[in-house]
């Protein structure tokens, strides 16, 4: 069961941002070297065995780019 | 099985793909904390009229979220709230905009719609700075910052707008950081549900040009600064003034009960007998 859900296209970067390396406090997030459509390095997805889904990185990404186990839902905006 | 989304799409508009900010801005964190509060309420859009004024927090409401929303002519966002409010009292009214815009030229606005005591929820992104227009001095920037347009230090003492809007009369006022998204959540909560004048002020980062003139850089940064200097009203007020030099008071400033504009205005009308 996946725990952390990454959106990479909303993301705006661990260079710029890189504010769910700080709030992680198992420091889980390692920046991508795939570039997102708007030419950002989104994170990896975390470790899964070590996340203990704290809901830290969901609440405190400013871009919507990042959901933890029972957040995230199925299905589209509608 | 169809793609997975983020729980709180759903309160966002189809078409936006991206918030309007720049990379590291907590006005997107706030967003969060404000929708997460609806979510938690049980809420649902429909139930809200969202008003901005101009600047980068003003974005919020007006490009992401899916409901009915203002974006007002520059400080007079609580001046368009508070009508939307007397014709539509059943709506939550939320105000959502920034200290330049609240504060500076609609500086008036606020202190009256909370000497009134008018039922609306005003949220207050406070970055210290203009943001939107470069980096000017603004009436919350801290004293002696360099900025754009104060190259030698900023001259004047900054404003404290929580502790003004308790002055006025506000019924809800709380301050939190970005660094504390589930207690804004809470009082988000609070102020929605409080009947009267809630304000929250959100002390928010920005990397872009506050960080850059003041020299912490990055928004984690910014950030550390929230964590290392922010200390809660109720230790606050144990402490001598000049220990509280460079710190963030935050914390519920005042959370009370007092008669209500409009349900004061529409027993009126029911005493004279006017049409309610």
């Amino acid at each position: 069961m996946q725990k952390v859900i990454l959106f990479p296209q909303s993301c705006k970067g661990m260079e710029d941002c890189g504010i769910c390396a700080f709030v992680c406090p198992r420091s889980l997030f390692v920046a991508s070297e795939e570039m997102n459509e708007s030419g950002y390095l989104p994170p990896l997805p975390p470790d899964e065995e070590k996340c203990t889904a704290c809901g830290n990185c969901m609440i405190y990404c400013p871009d919507f780019a990042i959901a933890v186990e029972g957040g995230a839902v199925d299905g589209s905006e509608e | 099985m169809s793609e997975k989304t983020h729980p709180l799409r759903k309160y966002m508009r189809p078409q936006v793909k991206k918030t309007t900010f720049c990379p590291g801005c907590g006005a997107g964190i706030i967003t969060q904390a404000l929708l997460r509060a609806i979510d938690e309420l049980g809420l649902t859009m429909d139930d809200f009229v969202f008003v901005s004024g101009i600047g980068c927090s003003a974005w919020i409401p007006s490009p992401l979220l899916n409901a009915d929303t203002l974006h007002t002519t520059h400080g007079r966002p609580i001046a368009y709230a508070s009508g939307v409010k007397m014709g539509l009292p059943d709506k939550h009214v939320v105000v959502v905009s920034g200290d330049g815009d609240l504060s500076a030229i609609g500086g008036n606005h606020l202190i009256h719609a909370a000497r009134r005591n008018i039922d609306m929820t005003v949220i207050l992104v406070n970055n210290g700075i203009y943001g939107m227009t470069g980096g000017q001095t603004a009436p919350t920037t801290p004293y002696g910052l360099t900025t754009i347009t104060s190259p030698y230090g900023n001259a004047e003492q900054e404003f404290d707008i929580s502790a003004l809007v308790v002055a006025a009369g506000g019924s809800y006022v709380a301050r939190w950081t970005t660094y504390h998204p589930r207690q804004m959540t809470k009082s988000i909560k609070k102020a929605i549900q409080k009947k009267g004048f809630a304000m929250i002020e959100a002390i928010t980062q920005c990397p872009m040009q506050f960080g850059r003139v003041s020299k912490q850089g990055s928004a984690v940064n910014m950030l550390k600064n929230y964590k290392q200097n922010g200390i809660r009203i109720e230790k606050a007020a144990k402490m001598d003034p000049s220990e509280l030099q460079g710190k963030i008071v935050e914390g519920v400033f005042v959370d009370c009960d007092k008669p209500e504009l409009i349900s004061s205005v529409a027993a009126l009308q029911r005493r004279t007998g006017g049409k309610e």
